[in-house]
């Protein structure tokens, strides 16, 4: 398991994810039986330290999640308007429950071992079905933000914006205008 | 007699040519002068910036004297996010991640003095036309239609103001004729002094959290060495470097160093910056606004194209990207 895809998890039983990152989540674990099985005793683990003890079998949050967004497609074309809004509009049990466990990620006895070497980019046909949809999202509202999921990435952007500004050529005064409404839809 | 009609025959045959070539020399003239003017005026006024489906509005204060240049830009929609310029620095104020990025600017303005020759040199790559008279905020503006020859760069509509040639208007021209991005002023007041409070930032800094990067000491040799490492294997017709620099990156301490390629008109900037710990980068094309990008990772540095040019462009240069090897 690489360091990335520890954060992923760990941040993910923490309700930490933005919505690219959770669609990151749930491809990994939609293509890779190893890092599903990871996950599972990760979250068995979090819920017996919970008290949740009840349960015999693994709960797995994420096929539930990607069942749930799977089964709204009427709910994301109606929020195309909004970027992302498909992977945004979880149902509330999801946030309760991520909720909830966001104290046991603190505990740092948790540790998940394992080899992933499986690439993160294949997508189910569910899986598949979302990401069809924010590129029509792209395409409706194109917000005027670079099209990365992480803030790294685009902070860094950023900055190289700003630095290539000085030499943007015939948009002349008016080239900053594209840092001052960075982000704004 | 015979003489006469064979002189008009000419005459009618070379008229075409030199009206066409003068009507050129015109509209580059017109572009010189936009540039000048939008140093050397004071300005304050609101312009719309719209791509695709965003629209934003922007107020900018603009002052030009004995010391200088100074220059604000806010927008007046959602976050109130501000660029301040100075003669030397860049402020970016991001109020709602409440951060200020601080970056000294490189010497000079970055579009340097020798203008004019380069939009010369950038002519046989565009066609330059003066287009119709028309209105924009008010002011009567000359349309300056600007062609390119290739699919490597974007095309331009200019309106400039025929009195004080400022640029009122500006579109930015996929080659599919679509408009991707359009700057408009709505209203533009030159005649004006701008008290000093103006170019202050509406944030007081205390809150915020302070980045800066610098750049680095000419003299570092090392760097120097690094030089001509990296270099480009395509670049479209035209093109030439025009700067470099390198900054330390405030946030990380990463060096970064940036090559600007330009062919007068359109530009690209390559950024390369060592990985300085495990970081992710992006991989492929991205954009913003009329702004693509494209990044790659290679010998342990993040390999960056920016420019306002097509994605084919900046995917191009950044594919054809090499390291040499100072041994070689």
């Amino acid at each position: 398991m690489t360091a990335k895809q520890h954060e992923l998890l760990s941040a993910f039983v923490d309700g930490e994810l933005n919505s690219q990152e959770l669609d990151e989540l749930l491809s990994l674990m939609s293509t890779d039986d190893n890092a599903k099985a990871d996950y599972q005793r990760y979250q068995l683990s979090s819920d017996v330290l919970k008290g949740y003890t009840n349960r015999s079998q693994p709960v797995d949050l994420t096929a539930r999640i990607s069942t749930a967004l799977a089964d709204e497609p009427v709910h994301q074309l109606a929020e195309q308007q909004t970027r992302k809004a498909s992977v945004i509009s979880l149902p509330d049990w999801f946030w309760k429950q991520t909720a909830g466990l966001a104290a046991a990620a603190s505990i740092g006895a948790l540790a998940v071992v394992g080899v992933f070497n499986q690439p993160q980019t294949t997508a189910t046909p569910e899986l598949a079905q979302v990401e069809q949809v924010q590129t029509q999202t792209a395409v409706a509202a194109s917000p005027n933000r670079w099209t990365v999921g992480e803030q790294e990435v685009e902070d860094r952007l950023n900055n190289y914006l700003v630095d290539h500004n000085e030499y943007a050529g015939a948009s002349g005064l008016f080239s900053y205008a594209r840092v001052v409404s960075y982000g704004e839809e | 007699m015979r003489f006469l009609l064979h002189a008009l025959l000419g005459l009618s045959l070379v008229l075409p040519v030199m009206v066409s070539a003068a009507d050129n020399d015109e509209a580059v003239k017109m572009l010189e002068r936009m540039t000048e003017a939008a140093k050397t005026l004071t300005y304050e006024g609101v312009f719309a910036y719209q791509s695709g489906k965003n629209m934003q509005s922007i107020r900018i204060y603009h002052r030009a004297d004995a010391r200088g240049e100074l220059e604000r830009l806010i927008s007046l929609n959602g976050a109130a996010r501000e660029v301040i310029r100075s003669n030397d620095m860049v402020t970016c104020i991001n109020p709602e991640g409440k951060q200020v990025n601080v970056s000294r600017r490189p010497l000079g303005r970055g579009f340097p003095s020798d203008l004019p020759r380069r939009l010369n040199s950038a002519t046989p790559f565009y066609d330059v036309n003066l287009g119709e008279t028309d209105r924009i905020a008010g002011r009567k503006a000359h349309e300056l239609v600007i062609t390119p020859e290739d699919e490597y760069r974007y095309g331009y509509r200019l309106w400039v103001d025929a009195e004080t040639y400022l640029l009122l208007k500006s579109e930015l021209v996929g080659s599919d004729g679509e408009v991707l991005e359009t700057f408009t002023f709505s209203s533009i007041n030159t005649d004006v002094h701008i008290p000093e409070h103006k170019f202050k930032p509406q944030m007081s800094g205390e809150e915020m959290t302070w980045h800066r990067s610098e750049p680095e000491q000419p003299l570092n040799t090392a760097n120097l060495s690094q030089e001509h490492h990296w270099r480009p294997a395509w670049l479209p017709e035209g093109f030439s470097q025009v700067a470099y620099q390198t900054r330390l990156r405030a946030n990380n301490g990463a060096d970064v160093e940036q090559r600007v390629y330009s062919d007068g008109l359109s530009s690209v900037s390559v950024f390369i910056e060592k990985i300085r710990a495990r970081h992710s980068h992006l991989r492929g094309g991205s954009h913003v606004g009329a702004i693509n990008a494209f990044g790659t990772i290679m010998q342990a540095h993040f390999v960056t194209v920016v420019g306002e040019v097509p994605a084919v462009t900046v995917e191009k240069i950044g594919n054809s990207i090499s390291f040499a090897d100072a041994q070689q």
